[in-house]
């Protein structure tokens, strides 16, 4: 561990690690409460269809990405509270389209597959310091709004009706929910790629949901387990020579499994 | 009436372009304990959404003839079966959600709240429960600390959405006395749901009958629960 502190660019991966762990992990347990695992998924296909639409009109990626996730974002949380439509058929559609419109756009634009790759496989190996600055300024935001507003996201996802009639607005903060979710997850998926940000916005909650007996349990063992394996997933990929994203991955897959076996055989 | 909590005029209620309750001239009194039953999809929980401003009236109005006009504050009891059991959530945890339109927005419980939901619970003889996971409480227990959630709101009136629905004889007895003491006790207006004969026969104190073609009448229990009532409510049921 201390040689791995010792280089430079070993710091800044493990704090991009830690940054993006500490921002996502949270969020994690609404996101497999509120059903919309995949939209990380989504998401990730039109930021990618975002930067080949930049690269095709010369905007910056980054940040016609940024849009278009907030806005992909937007439009979730107003389809969140639809009597007519299931929302993973929205996300369902998302995928597809952005998959769609990111190969079409590519297709004509001069250059750009590099760009689109690395907004799906984004490195967590190469995170500019600028980024970590970005990260550290947006999750601690996306932190505090968690915190802060932590019994609107809690009433608003549980029992909507309930909020209503206690006079708080459903829609306004299941759009402040799903912005701060959107802002969180473009910067992630730009720092450490579409695989990690994915797997950050669903095995931590997934585990931790398994043992917690209370919201408040959940968001701690969400938040200890996810930063315990990024940074257990660094260590080894730095150790063993392998790719760290993936190594990280592997280690919350191998976590949500052993909760989920656990959880099994308490019930049984 | 200066003793009623809500009056309903000519009320019309429906989603989209359908009408389930038709021209509802129908009015709720403080301290009332009030049983609404009806057959299947008569609009039983339709006319509490109305009541609780959840869905706004086709036609006609819904007054509350207070000093000032407002709304009465109402404790809402859902149906359980609604509430998501995979959300980790202690009894204490659910409880406490009945004070969070008291904070302001973006303002967490203290200790205060803390406190009412506990002194709610034990009101609902769930204090020893407050640590338990809701989810792996029973039936009875769960409606019980639903109940403390909606006292944790200090509410003018309890509306209750089947609240015996799924429980045995002596779960639903429970449940039952513990609205009927609150009643008692408090004088709190009680409104609740239910398609259960017994529970409006042994505890309500008057009765709202809605019939399938969309109206409602309401009076005393011993008139409404009169068979020739009963013959009209359920007319096309029996058929």
């Amino acid at each position: 561990m201390s040689e791995l502190l010792s280089i430079r660019f070993m710091r800044n991966v493990l704090l991009a690690g830690v940054l993006v762990a500490l921002g996502l992990a949270p969020l994690s347990i609404y996101v497999v409460l509120r059903r919309i695992v995949f939209v990380g998924a989504a998401v990730a296909e039109i930021s990618s269809a975002g930067v080949a639409l930049a690269v095709l009109f010369n905007f910056e990626p980054f940040a016609a990405a940024l849009v278009l996730t907030i806005a992909t974002f937007l439009l979730f949380s107003r389809a969140a509270d639809s009597p007519r439509l299931p929302l993973e058929a929205l996300i369902g559609m998302l995928y597809a389209g952005g998959s769609a419109a990111a190969v079409l756009l590519i297709v004509k634009a001069p250059r750009g597959e590099g760009d689109i790759l690395n907004v799906l496989f984004g490195n967590i190996l190469t995170v500019p310091t600028a980024l970590l600055w970005l990260m550290l300024a947006v999750f601690a935001i996306v932190s505090a709004i968690q915190y802060l507003a932590a019994k609107e996201f809690l009433i608003v996802a549980y029992d909507p009706d309930m909020a209503r009639a206690m006079g708080i607005r459903v829609d306004r903060w299941n759009t402040i929910f799903y912005v701060a979710m959107g802002v969180a997850v473009a910067v992630a998926i730009r720092g450490v790629g579409a695989l990690l940000t994915f797997a950050l916005l669903v095995a931590p909650g997934a585990a931790a949901l398994c043992f917690a007996e209370s919201m408040a349990a959940g968001f701690a063992i969400a938040t200890g387990l996810g930063l315990a394996a990024t940074v257990v997933g660094i260590v080894l990929s730095y150790s063993m020579d392998l790719p760290t994203g993936p190594a990280i991955v592997a280690i919350l897959t191998a976590a949500f499994a052993v909760s989920y076996c656990w959880a099994a055989l308490r019930r049984a | 009436m200066p003793n009623e909590l809500l009056r309903m005029r000519g009320v019309t209620l429906g989603y989209g372009s359908s009408r389930i309750l038709d021209r509802l001239d129908f009015a709720v009194e403080r301290g009332d304990f009030l049983g609404v039953m009806g057959p299947n999809g008569s609009g039983k929980t339709t006319l509490l959404r109305a009541i609780l401003g959840l869905l706004r009236p086709q036609a006609g109005s819904i007054e509350f003839p207070s000093a000032d006009g407002a709304p009465p504050r109402f404790g809402y009891v859902p149906q359980r079966e609604r509430l998501d059991p995979h959300f980790p959530l202690s009894a204490l945890e659910v409880a406490v959600m009945g004070r969070f339109g008291k904070m302001g927005a973006m303002r967490r419980a203290r200790r205060a709240d803390y406190e009412i939901a506990r002194e709610c619970l034990a009101r609902c003889r769930m204090q020893r429960f407050a640590g338990r996971p809701y989810r792996e409480l029973s039936g009875g227990q769960q409606q019980r600390v639903l109940i403390a959630r909606a006292l944790a709101g200090e509410p003018d009136a309890l509306l209750l959405d089947e609240p015996t629905n799924g429980m045995d004889l002596e779960a639903e007895r429970a449940v039952m006395e513990l609205l009927q003491d609150l009643q008692r006790e408090r004088g709190t207006t009680i409104v609740f749901v239910t398609h259960l004969l017994s529970a409006i026969e042994h505890f309500a104190r008057r009765v709202a009958l809605i019939t399938r073609d969309g109206s409602i009448a309401s009076g005393a229990k011993e008139n409404m629960l009169a068979p020739d009532s009963l013959a009209r409510a359920y007319a096309e049921e029996q058929e």
